[in-house]
């Protein structure tokens, strides 16, 4: 849990994987590394089962890349999978039973207050969507309504994609799936509305077809999670398997359904905006030039 | 035999807009190289693919052609393919990295 920990043990290099060399010499760790170097840096990330062109190990590696301090991150997870991935990177990774996830971050993210103080330690949440909004609803809701301070993040592919298609409460209404073969009975579940009724600082939804956007969402909600309270982003991740994307269409099938119903969508608190504006020097929301002192900062 | 991706280094470099780096799904596999495209006179790189780590969904393909719209990837049976980059053979440097090109099956083989 700091940049300690990416060194080589003395005498140790010449014995070390090419790839665990890269990672010390040349990832991303103590620097400020951005989506725009992609290709050029030692991600973090490694190999990983997950099913060739899964939209969700897109945005888990944006996210990952995306993160402020990665030597001082913590991912926590559960069943389903994106576990998968998010195991495989050179991060610490903390896998509870499928819905403890966002229990498990609260003790951890209280845990390393206490051990470390001010000094920031970053506790992210991915999970998927019927671990976050099926199974693990309880623990996440009482989470947010105590504040905890730490990121959670549903990769939302609509289903429960690990275990072979069963409905989950983020499917859409009429979504025929294999194992919801009559098709789905109920509208998607709000889960925005709910982090915002259950006071989360941040919320956001978020497409992996626009990088930068990525990038610039998850440093706003794990920066806005180390004071101010519990943020929490909801990405589309398609699953193409259950599905049937094509995979050279997983791109197309974002955008679709980016324009359909996942626009990009932000909520700051007012206290969040204070806290990015004068600790990071965000200038989103300052107020506008033109307007009267009094306004309300605009958000964008 | 299974489908690998390969980048027109010619056709990417003319453009070289990195595009397919930031949508692969799979993290270390679409790389950059700025001398791969600055020795053949190019004013920039080019993206090449470390092929050990492609998992052939050809999504980098359809970001190449729709949203480049450069045309520079095709999938390509891996034992076809020209000289490639493989994992072992990529060194990075400060802004860019380094490929020594292989044939990938007798790397991969091995
Ligand atoms: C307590 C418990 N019940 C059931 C399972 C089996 N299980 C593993 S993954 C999964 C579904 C995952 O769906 P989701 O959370 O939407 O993630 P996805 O795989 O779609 O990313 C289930 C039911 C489990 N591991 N633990
Ligand atoms: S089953 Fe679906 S969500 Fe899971 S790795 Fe495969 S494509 Fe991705
Ligand atoms: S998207 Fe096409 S043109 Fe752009 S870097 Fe990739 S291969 Fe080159
Ligand atoms: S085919 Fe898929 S895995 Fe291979 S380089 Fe292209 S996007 Fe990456």
């Amino acid at each position: 849990m700091s940049l300690d920990y990416v060194k080589f043990s003395g005498g140790f290099e010449k014995f070390m994987p090419k790839e665990y060399r890269d990672m010390v010499e040349h990832g991303p760790f103590g620097k400020k590394i951005s989506v725009s170097q992609m290709g050029s840096f030692k991600e973090i990330l490694e190999e990983h089962p997950m099913c060739a062109g899964c939209a969700m190990t897109l945005f888990i590696r944006l996210a990952i890349i995306a993160f402020p301090n990665p030597e001082d991150t913590i991912t926590v997870g559960t069943a389903g999978c994106g576990r998968l991935a998010i195991s495989q990177a050179a991060i610490p990774f903390v896998y509870g039973n499928y819905g403890d996830q966002n229990g498990v971050a609260s003790g951890l993210s209280r845990g390393l207050r206490l051990r470390f103080g001010d000094k920031p330690k970053d506790v992210v949440v991915m999970a998927g969507d019927g671990g976050t909004a099926d199974i693990g609803f309880q623990q996440v809701l009482h989470s947010w309504f105590r504040k905890e301070r730490f990121t959670t993040i549903m990769l939302d592919n609509e289903v429960y994609g690990n275990t072979g298609g069963q409905e989950s409460g983020m499917t859409n209404r009429g979504a025929v799936l294999k194992m919801a073969p009559l098709g789905k009975k109920f509208e998607k579940m709000d889960m925005l509305q709910m982090a915002k009724v259950a006071g989360c600082a941040y919320v956001a939804t978020v497409v992996p077809n626009n990088p930068r956007r990525v990038e610039s969402v998850i440093k706003k909600a794990v920066l806005i999670a180390r004071e101010v309270g519990s943020t929490y982003i909801q990405a589309y991740t398609s699953c193409n398997i259950e599905y049937a994307i094509p995979t050279d269409k997983v791109m197309e099938d974002a955008k679709t359904v980016e324009n359909d119903r996942y626009q990009f969508t932000e909520y700051v608190s007012d206290e969040a905006k204070q806290y990015l504006t004068e600790r990071y020097g965000y200038k989103d929301y300052l107020p506008k030039a033109a307007a009267p002192a009094a306004a309300i900062p605009n958000k964008t | 035999m299974y489908l690998v991706a390969n980048i027109d280094v010619e056709i990417c470099a003319s453009k070289s807009c990195k595009l397919c780096t930031q949508y692969c799904p799979e993290a270390n596999t679409i790389q950059y190289s700025e001398a791969m495209g600055t020795d053949r006179g190019f004013k920039y790189g080019t993206a090449y693919i470390a092929v050990d780590r492609c998992k052939g969904c050809a999504l980098c393909v359809w970001v190449c052609d729709t949203m480049a719209k450069n045309n520079a990837i095709k999938m390509i049976m891996i034992d076809q393919l020209p000289l490639a980059a493989v994992t072992d053979n990529i060194r990075y440097e400060e802004k860019t990295t380094v490929a020594v090109l292989s044939n990938p099956m007798i790397v991969i083989g091995n």
